[in-house]
């Protein structure tokens, strides 16, 4: 207990905790697109920064209340992921991949581009209005989100596009149309994320959201558990908090985590957490009391 | 109207250059190209394998003072040992297993393999390329070749016709071709599948090795993150081709390489990395498998 | 059943709160900097990955001025301490380890050398009222963050003019083509200077091209240029470039030499530029020339071989050095170790002499330094040009 008081009151902990949910509210999205839907997308990050500097110059320029510049920065993100989805989700797997790639480096390069967002030089003096006790309440509401999302028939269809896309077809699911609004709320989700750091950052550079954090994202998910929620959730907390961690170990930090990646993979490809729902882990404990109470 | 009778006077070169670029970045394409076309994994760290094959170029020059076809010879053999070992550890226990987990597991050994190099060499700057080969200029009409270009262009050429032979006309080569099909009919026709993987690897690996010491000789520079942005375009080329497609890696990576010289020589040098990207989109959308792919068929 | 499984979900994020909590509690105690023993000082910088140069040398600098500080006795009867805050030149780890650094107490960070981490980080100093000394950060909107963010560095709005002016009247320049990284902050902002300095000096841009970082393939932008007359190249990016920038320029015939600034200041300009470098200059705030340099400057030239096996010190040791110096002399003025209190002293700074030379903050807390030395790539070494004095 003393130690959760410890981490509400210090700083440095607050701002690690704060990011790891930030993280948590885009790799949800991404869990939607990847993990439930099937598809590929590498450039998750790149969704994340349309949303950041939207909601950032909202913030500067217009003075909207937060909340819905958080928003309209979602649903910015959530546009953008319309506007590929429709023409690119018609390819499959890799080739899909590798268009979001594409497409986050080209937001990236127009980022750099524009006077607007202040170039290279990035955009400054964004007013600090994210804190720990928002992002906990978005996080919150993100799993509710999903949770639903995931139990609706909705995301039925979704994971049977996952399972075999014919079949979904055959069965009468429309699956362009589903594929174009999973990507459209997944996204949305990396859109209000990029919102959220940007105003706890207060700083926004094109060069933070480049191919190193979309695939870093991918890794939160896919070494979590492909396709579940507290996999994700695992996964995001593990791996945003491990560098924090690893830090005695400094120069050697990126070797250990490339290697347990590769490790991870060949040991449990199909992440901590690959397939594992919240029902499974409740049965452990439930399991777990009745032979507690058979012994007693 | 004198900027673009100046880009009209200077188009033959700068297509000189842009074949070159293009002919590096076609090395690399093959290498995904067939690795993809086999077993269906874009190799994220072909690049690195790309990046090892210049630095033992490098230490083979300036350590052992070789010349620089045996410099080149022995970055072929480190880089096709090590894309054999990559495949044997990081890829072989996956392939049965769902298609997003070899990719991360490429990732980490891409990454691996950038901070390896980066902590043994100290810091992640650039080496310089010492002159094996005299730079002369030669003038032919309006275009300057210089020697390096030349010798960047024969050995990429002779070494994807090297390359389209062995596929095409020869036993192993038609056993690729077998596995690429299907693993399992393959193996029931006596295809040592494993082994016909491996030797994809290796193949592609050596593409990648002499790439490196050609791309660090050209550009004078070798640094622990070449591989990263290289590998990344070099894909895109490999997709604009038609992935799978050996003849397509060669014209995906000539015009992209061109692609971007000519934006550049346009005036779109802010834009250059998303000249490749916008390009590889543009031909998706137009032909989904790239210019030279073949129809995906989907199998109910 | 349901509604169970879902407060379930909910419950998952508090828990892994509760995980950290278990697994971070019970380290390092917090203590405030004013108050212990010790005055603590946090480095910011990266002593690994792509800039890991700049913070190492800026760290060894800080390590000296301590280490002078403490055999003097240190200030207000305390012992200055260093925290060091490593952030391996990752821009999105820098943030968690700036706020590390305040969590240890610290006084003032000295640190990044980098425009775009000091841009990152400055908005944590400024919220939790610690000053920020940037030893490196050349670039525009740094100390408009805030009143606690300052730099000792040599401005490029302050050495890019002057240099110019030398360009034309001294070197005859005429006509130039300026050569711009994309995508570089540092490179974006100096070209921003230039343009309008080399106006004022009437010289003329006959081109303008554009490259970027990692790039090394530079033969586009080159034959562009190749048609051109120009007296020489203005370079505004970093040194790995514009080695490889000035070797394709000689192996496609041209023979003009550039200038830029101290992004170009590192041996791997001629390690990796050999001859095609040779005449080339950069400017920079701080350079080892015993003809003129001060008893101080000697002083720290001399200590600074010692320990390091006769190498000489470069800009950011000596800037690193003068980072603590200023802080330290500003805790002493105010007689505080307090950020609130000794920010003003240090904001008052004035005619204060360094290793680097002469300091003044203005009324925007920027730093006016003099002087400015253009250095020449000469047999592959830098030498002083000359050396351009500042007016106050």
């Amino acid at each position: 207990m003393e130690g959760i008081m410890r981490i509400l009151t210090d700083p440095y902990y607050i701002q690690v905790l704060t990011l790891t949910g930030i993280y948590l509210i885009a790799a949800l999205g991404l869990h939607l697109i990847t993990g439930v839907t099937g598809q590929f997308s590498f450039g998750h990050a790149g969704f994340m920064s349309i949303g950041a500097y939207t909601a950032a110059l909202l913030t500067l320029h217009l003075h909207t209340p937060l909340i819905l510049n958080l928003l309209v920065g979602g649903l910015a993100a959530g546009f953008a992921g319309i506007l590929l989805g429709f023409p690119s989700l018609k390819l499959t797997g890799d080739y899909l991949g590798i268009t979001t790639l594409g497409f986050a480096e080209i937001v990236r390069v127009v980022f750099i581009n524009m006077k607007i967002t202040g170039g290279t030089q990035g955009l400054a003096g964004i007013p600090k209005e994210t804190n720990l006790l928002l992002v906990i309440f978005v996080a919150v509401l993100s799993v509710w989100c999903m949770y639903c999302i995931q139990n609706s028939r909705f995301g039925r269809a979704l994971m049977a596009i996952r399972e075999d896309d014919i079949a979904a077809e055959a069965m009468g699911v429309n699956t362009l149309n589903y594929k174009v609004k999973a990507f459209a709320v997944g996204t949305f989700f990396a859109g209000v994320s990029g919102g959220l750091y940007a105003h706890l950052m207060q700083y926004l550079n094109p060069f933070d959201f480049g191919v190193t954090r979309s695939f870093d994202l991918l890794n939160f998910v896919v070494l979590g558990g492909l396709g579940s929620i507290p996999g994700t959730i695992l996964g995001t907390t593990v791996l945003t908090m491990a560098p924090e961690f690893l830090r005695f170990v400094n120069k050697y930090r990126m070797l250990i985590y490339s290697a347990l990646m590769v490790i991870m993979m060949i040991f449990r490809p199909n992440g901590l957490l690959g397939g594992v729902h919240i029902k499974d882990l409740r049965r452990v404990f439930t399991r777990r009391r009745s032979t507690e109470m058979a012994s007693q | 109207m004198e900027h673009l009778h100046g880009f009209v006077q200077l188009l033959p070169q700068q297509i000189v250059n842009g074949v070159t670029l293009g002919a590096t970045y076609a090395l690399i394409a093959l290498g995904y190209t067939m690795v993809y076309g086999i077993i269906q994994l874009i190799n994220f760290a072909h690049g690195e394998v790309y990046m090892i094959g210049a630095f033992t170029g490098l230490i083979m020059v300036t350590v052992y003072k070789v010349n620089f076809f045996l410099a080149m010879l022995a970055a072929i053999l480190v880089c096709m040992s090590l894309a054999v070992l990559i495949e044997r550890v990081a890829y072989r226990p996956l392939r049965n297993s769902t298609r997003l987990a070899p990719l991360i597991s490429a990732l980490g050994v891409s990454l691996f393999l950038q901070t390896l190099v980066t902590l043994i060499k100290g810091d992640p700057n650039p080496l310089g390329f010492p002159e094996v080969i005299k730079d002369t200029v030669y003038q032919l009409g309006v275009v300057k070749f210089s020697l390096v270009q030349l010798v960047i262009l024969i050995v990429a050429g002779a070494l994807m016709i090297f390359l389209h032979v062995t596929v095409k006309y020869t036993r192993v080569g038609k056993a690729m071709r077998a596995a690429s099909e299907s693993y399992e009919i393959a193996n029931l026709m006596g295809i040592n599948v494993n082994r016909i993987i491996s030797f994809t690897f290796a193949l592609g690996a050596a593409l990648a090795g002499a790439g490196g010491v050609l791309v660090g000789m050209y550009f004078n520079s070798v640094n622990p993150l070449m591989g990263v942005v290289v590998g990344l375009k070099s894909f895109c080329a490999a997709v604009l081709g038609g992935i799978g497609s050996i003849p397509g890696a060669m014209l995906g990576g000539i015009f992209l390489g061109v692609a971007e010289v000519m934006g550049v020589a346009a005036g779109f040098g802010t834009y250059r990395d998303a000249i490749a990207f916008a390009l590889l989109i543009l031909v998706l959308l137009l032909r989904p498998t790239g210019l030279l792919g073949r129809p995906i068929q989907r199998k109910v | 059943m349901k509604k169970k499984e879902l407060f379930a979900y909910l419950l998952l994020p508090l828990l892994a709160v509760a995980l950290v909590a278990s697994g971070c509690g019970g380290s390092q105690g917090t203590s405030s900097g004013a108050g212990g023993n010790t005055i603590k000082i946090g480095f910011l910088g990266g002593k690994t990955g792509n800039h890991a140069h700049y913070g190492i040398e800026t760290l060894k600098g800080m390590q000296m001025a301590v280490e002078d500080i403490n055999k003097a006795g240190g200030i207000l009867g305390k012992k200055l301490e260093i925290i060091e805050g490593d952030h391996g030149s990752n821009s999105s780890e820098a943030a968690n380890v700036t706020q590390k650094l305040i969590t240890q107490g610290v006084v003032a960070i000295i640190g990044d050398p980098t425009t775009g981490i000091t841009k990152l980080t400055a908005p944590i100093c400024q919220s939790n009222k610690v000053v920020m000394m940037s030893a490196g950060a050349v670039g525009p909107g740094v100390v408009e963050i805030g009143d606690y963010i300052f730099r000792d560095c040599l401005l490029d709005s302050v050495a890019a003019p002057a240099v110019t002016k030398y360009l034309a009247e001294e070197l005859k320049w005429k006509k130039v083509a300026l050569v711009t990284t994309t995508g570089l902050p540092y490179s974006e902002g100096l070209t921003s200077i230039f343009k309008p300095a080399l106006a004022k000096y009437g010289i003329k841009i006959v081109d303008e091209q554009f490259i970027q970082e990692k790039d090394t393939n530079f033969s586009a932008q080159v034959t562009a240029l190749s048609r051109k007359q120009f007296d020489g190249v203005i370079f505004t990016g970093y040194y790995t470039e514009g080695a490889l920038f000035m070797k394709e320029m000689r192996k496609q015939g041209l023979k003009q030499v550039m200038a830029g600034g101290d992004g170009l200041l590192g041996k791997e300009l001629y390690e990796l530029g050999g001859n095609a470098v040779e005449g080339s200059m950069v400017y920079t705030g701080f350079a080892v020339d015993l003809n003129r340099a001060s008893g101080k400057t000697k002083e720290f030239i001399e200590k600074y071989k010692a320990k390091n096996k006769g190498a000489l010190p470069d800009m950011f040791s000596a800037q690193g050095y003068d980072a603590v110096m200023l802080v330290a002399d500003a805790i002493k003025a105010a007689g505080s170790a307090e950020p609130v209190k000794f920010r003003e002293k240090l904001a008052q700074t004035k005619d204060w002499q360094g290793v680097t030379g002469n300091i003044t903050f203005d009324s925007k807390r920027e730093p006016i330094k003099s002087p400015v030395y253009l250095l020449e790539v000469k047999n592959h070494q830098f030498v002083v040009k000359t050396v351009i004095d500042i007016p106050k």
